[in-house]
């Protein structure tokens, strides 16, 4: 299969306000499609269309081939999401926490294997066993990726991950990214950070009042040239 | 999955310090209105009992008498607490503890504990009920108000729904795991009180006291289940925790407090009873249209009379073989006993009118079918203190009726210095009485039955499907 998510003519329309404006997008396995765009572009309505929590007005997203509105649980199977802010639940721990969404996907894990995935994530070995409350949001969205690596997802879906992060925290989430992408998974990310999208993406895409105006390899130009380019559009 | 979800609740409610210690107060309350029922229940009982004995005994040890007399003297029937009762006091607190029993007349219950109380009594007691219908509901409000509200507000439940379980497996799994915590809390009171009981009788089962029990305990777990699913519903038509607390704080003040005070004024305005004293006049108003034995100048005890020279083909009271004083006594009593019934019937079914009144408003309150249902079980609901005073009445007719019988046969006429002893009252048995079986109490409470299932069946069939429809963004 040459495209792992796809969109045709998606179009979302709330009773005052469009959305978006029939979006059309394919993504390879092992790309990485960032997502630029300022707040209420039409960025997580996206994501969320891909994710099925919302219907389109028209047209159809496609995970792995299926149509997402007609395989709203299938589709799950192929696909991991991180949010802005992973939040977890407090009261327990990363490893029970993995463990507990791992199980929802399909996988029981052992123990060591469970803190594999959050050490391979970046979490420290002594922070597994501690309760979610005390950790950082870097830490928090390393167990994100742990849940979505964990669950071996094909297409990752995420929403202004590294949002908040420091730079350390944020370098080395895109160290993930990457390290996934060339295991294949598709990976689209919708961001405000346009030098984090030219250093790990593939692609990037520019998003304005619902519509995807542009999108450019992200080799035909420097981080100036698409901070300039995406300003005009903004503009 | 479920069982993931289920496990993860559970997890998180116990490591919750304030949960955790709201749980541990309503349980020690629990286990606290165990023992202090149980020891009141043991103080009410072995009082009665020994009145009852006191009073048998005084009746069959009685000077020597005329038998007229000794049913004027008449007797006290105590009506023995229920073994269910220290579970749900019900009515046992305000209806009466004793009858006095005399011939010519049905007297009213004596001696209610909120007679003898401060009027605190009426603010309601700490009894097991008491907490299972009122703290238990709101202690599942507040561990499952935030079931989705919460997960809406940090994310999980996008995170969740991405790993591709549904919303409505979210939701039976949410119910499964709160029903654990819940168990946690009420379990060991239960299974306390059922240790206790069974203990008083060596661990001798008795079938109807084990079955009222098990329907007991079954209707409590039917309604925190209703309560549970209802609180996950609420959460999960709710944006925010603050706005699902304040709702289902709103439906617990509606079904708990507002709704049950007024049924019992709405029952009281539509079907009025009458006042004690209007009462008493009725009844004294009727009785004196009736055959007066104490009345020498009574037309229509002479007519009786008159009536018994024909029917024996005598000329004079005399002459007969029985004694006529005695007949006319037994149907004086026979008569009165009628006008007492009758107006007995009468306010009884008055008060049942006004029950239905709640139990049919349990359509719309939980929480009124289950209190039926548990005074019923408990055996201190209505029906049973009516079934107590019939027991009651019934050998209250039945003494007067022997002792006429004794007059009619073992006295001669006008004779009024005639005295039997106590070896004519010994042979008298004494007052005897036992509860109605379970089954008889079910019948009563087949309203309640229907309303608690009717619950079940909406917030499990309506509630998640309102659940499916829930917008997630």
């Amino acid at each position: 299969m040459e495209f792992v998510l796809e969109a045709k003519h998606l179009r979302k329309e709330y009773q005052d306000k469009l959305a978006l404006k029939g979006l059309d997008l394919q993504i390879k396995p092992g790309e990485i499609f960032c997502l630029l765009g300022q707040n209420g572009a039409g960025k997580s309505t996206t994501i969320n269309l891909f994710l099925g929590f919302i219907q389109p007005t028209s047209g159809a997203a496609f995970i792995n081939g299926l149509e997402v509105t007609r395989n709203i649980t299938k589709v799950k199977e192929f696909l991991a999401y991180i949010p802005e802010n992973v939040m977890l639940y407090p009261n327990l721990t990363g490893l029970e926490n993995l463990a507990l969404f791992s199980s929802l996907a399909g996988y029981d894990y052992q123990e060591a294997e469970i803190t594999d995935y959050l050490v391979r994530a970046g979490l420290p070995a002594d922070a597994v066993k501690r309760r979610v409350s005390g950790y950082s949001k870097g830490m928090r969205q390393k167990v994100g990726i742990a849940i979505a690596v964990a669950k071996h997802a094909k297409v990752l879906l995420l929403d202004e991950p590294t949002s908040g992060l420091d730079p350390k925290a944020s370098n080395e989430f895109s160290e993930l990214l990457l390290q996934l992408s060339a295991q294949g998974t598709a990976i689209f990310m919708a961001t405000h950070d346009i030098f984090r999208a030219k250093e790990v993406g593939t692609r990037v895409g520019i998003m304005r009042e619902g519509e995807l105006v542009d999108v450019l390899g992200t080799t035909d130009l420097n981080a100036n040239e698409l901070e300039k380019l995406y300003l005009n559009y903004m503009h | 999955m479920v069982k993931s979800i289920a496990q993860k609740e559970f997890l998180s409610a116990l490591r919750d310090a304030r949960f955790l210690a709201l749980s541990v107060i309503v349980l020690l309350l629990l286990l606290a209105a165990t023992v202090v029922g149980l020891h009141s229940y043991y103080t009410l009982q072995h009082e009665r009992e020994m009145a009852q004995e006191e009073v048998n005994h005084h009746f069959a040890n009685s000077a020597d008498r005329h038998p007229h007399r000794m049913a004027h003297y008449g007797s006290f029937a105590f009506r023995p607490k229920s073994s269910l009762s220290f579970l749900d006091f019900g009515l046992d607190s305000f209806t009466g503890t004793s009858l006095f029993l005399e011939a010519h007349k049905q007297n009213s219950s004596n001696f209610s504990q909120a007679q003898q109380s401060s009027s605190l009594i009426r603010f309601g007691e700490m009894t097991v009920a008491f907490i299972l219908q009122m703290l238990i509901p709101l202690l599942i409000i507040f561990l499952c108000y935030g079931a989705f509200t919460q997960e809406k507000e940090t994310g999980t439940l996008q995170l969740m729904l991405s790993q591709g379980v549904s919303l409505r497996q979210i939701s039976w799994a949410k119910v499964a795991g709160y029903s654990q915590i819940v168990a946690l809390v009420v379990a060991p009171a239960l299974f306390l009180v059922s240790l206790l009981l069974f203990s008083q009788s060596g661990f001798n089962l008795n079938a109807d006291l084990l079955l009222r029990l098990l329907l007991f305990i079954g209707a409590y777990l039917v309604y925190f289940f209703i309560f549970i699913v209802l609180s996950v519903v609420v959460s999960a038509l709710n944006k925010r925790s603050s706005t699902a607390l304040i709702s289902l704080l709103g439906i617990w003040i509606l079904s708990c407090i507002i709704l049950p005070k007024a049924a019992a004024n709405l029952g009281a305005n539509l079907y009025t009873t009458p006042t004690k004293a209007q009462l008493d006049a009725d009844v004294h108003d009727e009785v004196a249209q009736s055959i007066n034995g104490h009345n020498s100048a009574d037309e229509r005890a002479a007519a009786f009379k008159k009536q018994l020279l024909v029917k024996y083909g005598v000329g004079s009271l005399e002459q007969l073989p029985v004694n006529a004083d005695g007949l006319v006594m037994a149907a004086s009593e026979a008569q009165s006993s009628q006008v007492y019934q009758k107006h007995f019937n009468r306010l009884t079914g008055i008060f049942q009118k006004q029950n239905r009144i709640a139990e049919y408003l349990g359509l719309l309150n939980p929480y009124l079918a289950v209190r039926h249902f548990s005074m019923s079980m408990a055996g201190s609901d209505f029906a049973h203190y009516v079934h107590y005073q019939k027991v009651a009445e019934k050998y209250r007719y039945n003494l007067a009726q022997t002792l006429n019988h004794i007059q009619a046969t073992q006295v001669k006429y006008q004779d009024k210095t005639t005295r039997l002893s106590n070896a004519t009252w010994k042979q008298i048995p004494p007052f005897r009485y036992s509860s109605p079986g379970v089954g008889w109490a079910l019948k009563n409470q087949i309203n309640s039955i229907i309303a608690l299932l009717f619950w079940l069946f909406l917030v499990v069939v309506t509630g998640f499907k309102l659940i499916d429809k829930t917008k997630i963004v």
